[in-house]
């Protein structure tokens, strides 16, 4: 009897404890806005991350003060919520990075099946070019 | 008998001598290995919020539509409503360096609020320079920077959960307010830990 308990105890947990939502979307098929979408270079080290965190694509807009605005598209190809880590380095047209506060580490999360945006903002018009940089979070 | 009781005691004395403290080393300020506090504003939670402000008001274009670039901002009350003793040049100084830094504006350290100067030495040499070069009074601020930082702290069991809500708002010499920022940060937990 007690094991006939336990066994139903280890299945009640394993199908409501692990569970984890995956993301149904619905959105309007004929799009108004034009996204200016920018050819990409990127450096894989871990492909764990990249099927779990993969980067769809990116865009770039001017913002109304002048400043750069970059936004990149990421889907988690899996079933299960992955927290990640990123943030975005800025240089400017001589290629030198400009460090500051809006190069901080942001901590975010994507459910399973989820398509996500990350964006950052310049921190100033001198900034032409970015790089982001996606890791795991502990 | 002896050795099966002292093994186990010496194995356990030097585990706790050795594995139960991380010496001092540097961590990267606001990185991913920074203490993660419950009760408390750390300092990548300062950094994320004058970031994310900073980067609205920048991409906002409010700044531009001064007359004589750069804007000149004076910096206004910003009311602390959480139940820490918070020092608000951890949120404003982030802020005013990269706006300082893009061009766009300047900060005024000889206009404050109830007329006190952030640096009356400075003030004295503005007011001496005016006197005696029949010099106008300087300009006023375009703009000035007020806040609120306000805490939501609930409980469920053990877990805890905090949400700092850090809102800013930018005034013209209208009286009206032009841009305004709000970043929540929320965490959640049973205890501080370190890493994001």
């Amino acid at each position: 009897m007690k094991t006939k308990l336990l066994a139903f105890c280890a299945v009640a947990l394993a199908v409501t404890g692990c569970h984890t939502p995956s993301m149904n979307t619905v959105e309007n098929a004929q799009k108004s806005g034009q996204k200016t979408m920018v050819s990409d270079q990127r450096v894989i080290t871990d492909s764990k991350l990249n099927k779990t965190v993969n980067i769809v694509g990116v865009n770039t807009a001017m913002t109304p003060g002048g400043v750069l605005k970059v936004q990149v598209e990421l889907f988690n190809n899996t079933r299960s919520t992955k927290r990640f880590d990123y943030h975005f380095e800025w240089f400017d047209q001589s290629g030198m990075q400009v460090n500051g506060i809006m190069s901080a580490e942001q901590t975010d999360q994507v459910e399973g099946g989820e398509s996500k945006f990350v964006a950052g903002i310049a921190p100033s018009t001198a900034c032409k070019d970015f790089r982001l940089k996606l890791s795991e979070a502990p | 008998m002896k050795k099966i009781i002292i093994l186990p005691l010496i194995a356990a004395s030097a585990a706790f001598l050795t594995g139960c403290g991380t010496d001092a080393h540097y961590v990267q300020t606001g990185g991913r290995d920074s203490v993660v506090s419950l009760d408390h504003i750390d300092s990548q939670d300062f950094i994320q919020a004058a970031g994310d402000a900073t980067g609205s008001l920048l991409a906002s274009g409010v700044l531009d539509r001064v007359k004589n670039p750069p804007a000149i901002l004076a910096m206004s009350r910003i009311v602390n409503n959480t139940g820490q003793q918070i020092d608000m040049d951890l949120l404003t100084k982030k802020i005013r360096v990269v706006l300082l830094q893009s061009g766009k504006a300047v900060t005024t350290t000889t206009f404050g609020l109830g007329g006190t100067a952030e640096d009356p030495l400075a003030k004295g040499i503005q007011q001496q320079n005016e006197f005696m070069n029949d010099q106008k009074p300087a300009r006023l601020p375009d703009f000035t920077l007020s806040g609120k930082i306000i805490e939501n702290a609930s409980k469920a069991g053990d877990t805890r959960q905090n949400t700092y809500s850090f809102q800013l708002t930018l005034t013209d010499q209208q009286g009206l307010g032009v841009w305004e920022g709000e970043k929540e940060i929320t965490k959640q937990g049973t205890r501080s830990s370190v890493g994001f």
